[in-house]
């Protein structure tokens, strides 16, 4: 159980998975954390961003396309769930539960009317085939390249968080909602985006994982409850908690399953609770 | 006592003796039990909704916890005890259970509440499937039996409706006490409550026991209506599904959970015969409620009845009270 | 405001006593409601059988679900639905695959609909419920794909029967049989961690060792893994002969063989699958990646024989040209059990109809040749098969086949019923 080439295999598991999970997390953490919406549909967002990607992918064999298509497709779900319900409950928890649950139903019901009950993954034709080949250990280039996906896309929020202008806009609105508004930026618009970027990054989520786990009637509670522990534990709001966060759970779950199986179950609830009784702000989360 | 305390009283008077009467009102033994599930639901919604009402905690844990109880019944069945022991098995579960949750959420609050909460059923429902020996896995646990002197589906249903006004009592006496105010300072303002000297996580922990009791009691009648426990009562899904009927209902209202528990049932069990997309309608109904009646149906009855109350007692035609009338006069309603 | 809230105390007190006085004098006389379910028919008497089908059209198991009582469907709509005088009537009832729903869908259909026999529901927590309640009913109750062990041995009863599928532990067990006659010595398991899996890992044990083989290690993994290659890399560090996979069917199946393959060892690991992962949905999803793959099942679509080839082209007639996965198989099967049976008796209802088809020997069905054990289990055919490819498509063609396959795997029924359920400790 502790030879090289199967500690080397489960790590790159850990960390594909964690890639993965990483994906999920960082939209729901922008939402959740920096706009205090509780979006439960963002498992959904993941779903139909997937199904639509698989069906591109499927048509089309160029992944790319298949992954801005479900991109765009859920941006545009997200705009009008945001614009035509959510808007009316900003701030409001317990109403954004029921409305955001709704939003989940509809779209996990609808996908099933449209797309049908089969798994579906990614076709052959668009995904990366073969694996890379170090002596003993064969891995799958395409689990590479989700975790270099996820890598590029938290390099890119970071910089968008950090370097920008409209990183910095939102940073401060979340501190400060007046002093935005007061100064001639268009607060209402800035949540609008931030809420539809953040259903992009879980379709764009849903498209590439499924080349990884098939997407399927169910997915969407499954990955919600996965992006719910990575953000927790990472801390609500923070990218960088997101991506430790994702990393950890990735790692612990591939180990535990191999190295204590009797636990596999609650690899992934102990530490969330763990978190919250210890230091419930998460590990990079600010103090409320 | 003002008219529309009275309106309200006749109201529940009469949804009492038609509740009473119902079985023999030629209706089916499939009616009375879809009504008996219904109630029981209601009761586990009733005890979410103090606590999310009274005590502004959300929790995601209550179905875990009557799935607990359910267990404790069901294992007490299994090992060949008579029901007299299935009560006592599963309330001892149930307070077991209910501790450590209370323990290990109440020093958070909000989100993070919700998240502990979540944890811990994830917890219970993994020990579901895990001690299979104790509690028969995916299988479940079938043929557990309920008292004799109930056992009739309609003695049972009327045991139900009786178990629901008892438990909508309690909890409502419970609200209205001192410990219930406190509870509501606390859910305004820890912080506040905190300075002035009370133990704010010892509340919570108490309101959390409460609740907790009521749930696994529903646990416990849920089990004794379909003589079955498996592990998809701890899940999460069932867990969602009854914070959405309290706030279907209305938050903190009486019966609120009454109503979010009869339109859930009412969907899943008898609209799925007549339409497939019945997921989809289910939805939709929570986001037209939120649209169209934020404070749940109850609630927003409850406040389109006072509106409507405030001005027919209007005075003066120019509306309102004349100026100069001292406040305490006007728009006299007992609290 | 004190003596306002005391009156309003008063009345509440005063409404519930009434309630509760009032329901104890109700409670003295039986509403007309709670009369007993119809008597049971004459033999020979026509009419009508009207079934109540219960699957989980809606939810994570609609696939499964939805090809169930497409299969049932298709039989009556190809043969007709009157049989020898009798009109056979279906009310099909969505459960979602939770209990509760079963248990109420089955109620609604037995208590407010009137029906003769139920049929259905598909996953092992919803038949045990529904098994349960039918039997204290007087119901038969008919199973087209439930693979619980325990539906025909722990908790058998006299008005359930097991008519299109077979016992986790029994499919399995001519797999072990056939992996040692292969010349594999030792063998590696990875089945789900609940009783399904159990049972199906154990039937594999069992009829490996019997041919002397030696299983050197067994990995469970959790229900609603979608992640396989943590499990995949401990197979390959196990080194052993053969590897045998089970799974419930659905995502799992393909989530497996994607990190399988994609591990390399597609080559390099022999590997036997059950029915449910090597199923239709799987074959559609991965085609000639899978091809020449092994797995074990009662369902074999790519049989020669004139039953399954009436099937499969009434199916893909009516649906695009797909090929029959086996819970369209059990479906279909188990309605043309309640065909023939009608056919030689006339309208049967109660315990009567479960001893015709209990009775019964099919000897040219879909599966090849039927018959029934006293525990109401199928006895049948278990086929190794292979995937092939033919015009285009995917199937599972036999390569060996196993004949009157029980669920005792060699042993007293007695002794199998007094040994402990299956689970990770205990494997047989």
């Amino acid at each position: 159980m502790f030879e090289p080439v199967f500690l080397a295999q489960q790590a790159l598991n850990g960390l594909s998975f964690g890639a993965l999970l990483f994906l999920l997390a960082s939209g729901l953490t922008l939402v959740f954390g920096l706009m205090r919406i509780i979006n439960l549909a963002h498992g959904a967002f993941y779903m139909l961003g997937g199904y639509v990607g698989v069906v591109i992918a499927g048509l089309t064999g160029n992944l790319l396309l298949a992954v801005v298509t479900g991109a765009i497709v859920v941006a545009g779900t997200a705009f009008i769930v945001e614009f035509v319900l959510l808007r009316f409950v900003r701030g409001q928890e317990l109403p954004e539960v029921l409305v955001t649950v709704g939003v989940s139903f509809v779209i996990a019901d609808l996908c099933l009317a449209i797309f049908g009950g089969d798994p579906r993954t990614l076709p052959a034709s668009a995904s990366i085939p073969g694996s890379l080949v170090i002596g003993d250990l064969v891995y799958p280039w395409y689990r590479i390249f989700v975790i270099a996906v996820a890598i590029a896309i938290g390099i890119a929020l970071a910089v968008v968080q950090n370097r920008t202008r409209i990183g910095a806009i939102v940073r401060a609105g979340v501190d400060d909602r007046e002093i935005i508004s007061a100064m001639g930026v268009n607060i209402r618009w800035v949540f609008t985006g931030m809420f539809i970027v953040g259903a992009a990054l879980a379709a764009i989520g849903g498209t590439i994982g499924s080349g990884v786990i098939s997407i399927r009637p169910g997915i969407q509670d499954e990955v919600l409850l996965y992006a719910l522990v990575v953000v927790i534990i990472g801390g609500l709001g923070s990218v960088s908690g997101a991506a430790v966060g994702s990393v950890l759970i990735g790692l612990i779950d591939a180990f535990a399953k191999a190295w204590i199986p009797d636990f596999a179950y609650f690899t992934i609830f102990a530490p969330m609770a763990l978190v919250l009784v210890l230091r419930p702000t998460g590990l990079f989360g600010r103090t409320a | 006592m003002t008219r529309s305390r009275i309106v309200g009283l006749a109201l529940l008077g009469a949804l009492l003796v038609v509740a009473l009467a119902l079985p023999y009102l030629g209706t089916t033994s499939y009616v009375i039990s879809l009504v008996s599930t219904i109630l029981i639901a209601a009761i586990l919604a009733s005890s979410v909704n103090f606590l999310v009402g009274d005590g502004g905690m959300a929790s995601l844990g209550h179905g875990a916890i009557a799935a607990a109880a359910a267990y404790g019944a069901g294992w007490a069945s299994k090992m060949g005890m008579d029901p007299g022991m299935q009560v006592v098995i599963a309330m001892g579960v149930t307070l077991v259970v209910s501790l450590v949750y209370g323990l290990l959420s109440m020093r958070t609050s909000g989100i993070y509440f919700l998240m502990v909460t979540l944890a811990v059923g994830m917890v219970v429902f993994g020990l579901a499937y895990r001690l299979s020996a104790v509690t028969g896995g995916e299988n479940g646990i079938t043929g557990i039996q309920r008292p004799a002197f109930i056992g009739e589906y309609w003695t049972y249903y009327y045991f139900l409706v009786a178990a629901f006004v008892l438990t909508t009592l309690l909890l409502w006496t419970v609200s209205r006490s001192p410990f219930g105010s406190s509870l509501r300072g606390i859910r305004d303002s820890e912080t506040r409550m905190r300075s002035l000297g009370y133990s704010v996580a010892g509340y919570k922990l108490g309101a959390f026991m409460i609740s907790g009791t009521v749930a696994g009691f529903a646990g416990l009648l849920s089990v004794w209506h379909t003589h079955f426990v498996s592990p998809s009562s701890a899940g999460v899904h069932r867990s969602v599904l009854l914070i959405v009927m309290v706030i279907l209902g209305g938050v903190g209202t009486v019966l609120g959970p009454l109503v979010g528990a009869a339109v859930v049932v009412l969907v899943e069990n008898v609209l799925s015969n007549e339409i497939e997309r019945w997921p989809t309608i289910l939805g939709l109904i929570f986001i037209l409620v939120i649209l169209f009646a934020r404070a749940g149906i109850v609630g927003s009855i409850a406040k389109l009845a006072a509106k409507l109350t405030r001005r027919s007692t209007s005075r003066s035609p120019g509306g309102g009270s004349p100026p100069g009338t001292p406040v305490s006069d006007r728009n006299h309603t007992a609290s | 405001m004190k003596s306002t809230t005391m009156s309003t105390r008063g009345r509440w007190a005063a409404v519930a006593a009434l309630g509760a006085a009032a329901a104890l004098a109700l409670s003295a006389c039986a509403p007309p409601g709670s009369a007993e379910p119809s008597a049971t028919q004459e033999p020979g008497a026509t009419g009508t059988l009207k079934v109540g089908y219960i699957s989980p059209i809606t939810g994570n198991f609609a696939i499964a679900g939805q090809e169930m009582v497409d299969g049932w469907n298709l039989y009556w709509e190809v043969n007709g639905n009157e049989v020898n005088g009798v009109t056979v009537e279906t009310i099909v009832e969505d459960d979602a695959g939770n209990p509760e729903m079963s248990l109420t869908k089955a109620k609604k259909l037995v208590e407010s609909d009137g029906v003769d026999v139920i049929v259905g529901p598909l996953l092992a927590n919803t038949a045990l419920a529904v098994a349960a309640y039918t039997s204290s009913v007087g119901i038969p109750n008919l199973h087209p794909v439930a693979a619980a062990d325990d539906l025909t041995q722990r908790q058998a009863n006299d008005l359930t029967v097991r008519t299109g599928s077979m016992s986790g532990s029994q499919m399995n067990y001519p797999g072990g049989v056939w992996a040692a006659e292969e010349g594999h010595k030792t063998a590696v398991t990875l089945c789900p961690d609940y009783a399904f899996g159990w049972e199906s890992c154990a039937g594999f044990v069992q009829g490996f060792e019997s041919e002397g083989g030696e299983v050197v290690a067994q990995y469970w993994f959790p229900n609603g893994t979608s992640d396989f290659s943590t499990y995949v890399s401990q197979i390959q560090s196990a080194g052993a002969d053969i590897a045998f996979v089970a799974t419930a069917g659905g995502a799992p199946g393909p989530d497996f063989l994607r990190s399988f393959l994609g591990l390399g060892l597609g080559e390099s690991q022999p590997l036997l699958m059950n029915c449910c992962s090597m199923d239709q949905a799987t074959l559609r999803a991965l085609g000639a990646e899978i091809e020449g793959f092994n797995s074990v099942s009662y369902w074999a679509e790519g049989r020669e024989s004139d039953a399954v080839e009436e099937f499969s082209a009434a199916y893909a007639a009516k649906f695009d040209g797909k090929i029959p996965s086996a819970n369209v198989a059990g479906g279909y099967q188990t309605a043309a059990l309640v065909a023939k049976v009608l056919e030689e008796h006339g309208l049967l209802t109660g315990a009567e109809l479960v001893d015709a088809i209990t009775s019964y020997t099919f000897e040219d069905s879909i599966f090849g040749r039927v018959s029934f054990d006293d525990y109401n289990n199928t006895v049948g055919p278990v086929h190794i098969r292979e995937v092939q490819e033919r015009d285009g498509a995917f199937y599972n063609v036999p390569i060996r086949t196993f004949e009157d396959v029980d669920q005792w795997l060699g042993k007293d029924p007695a002794d199998v019923l007094a040994q402990e359920p299956y689970s990770q400790s205990f494997q047989g």
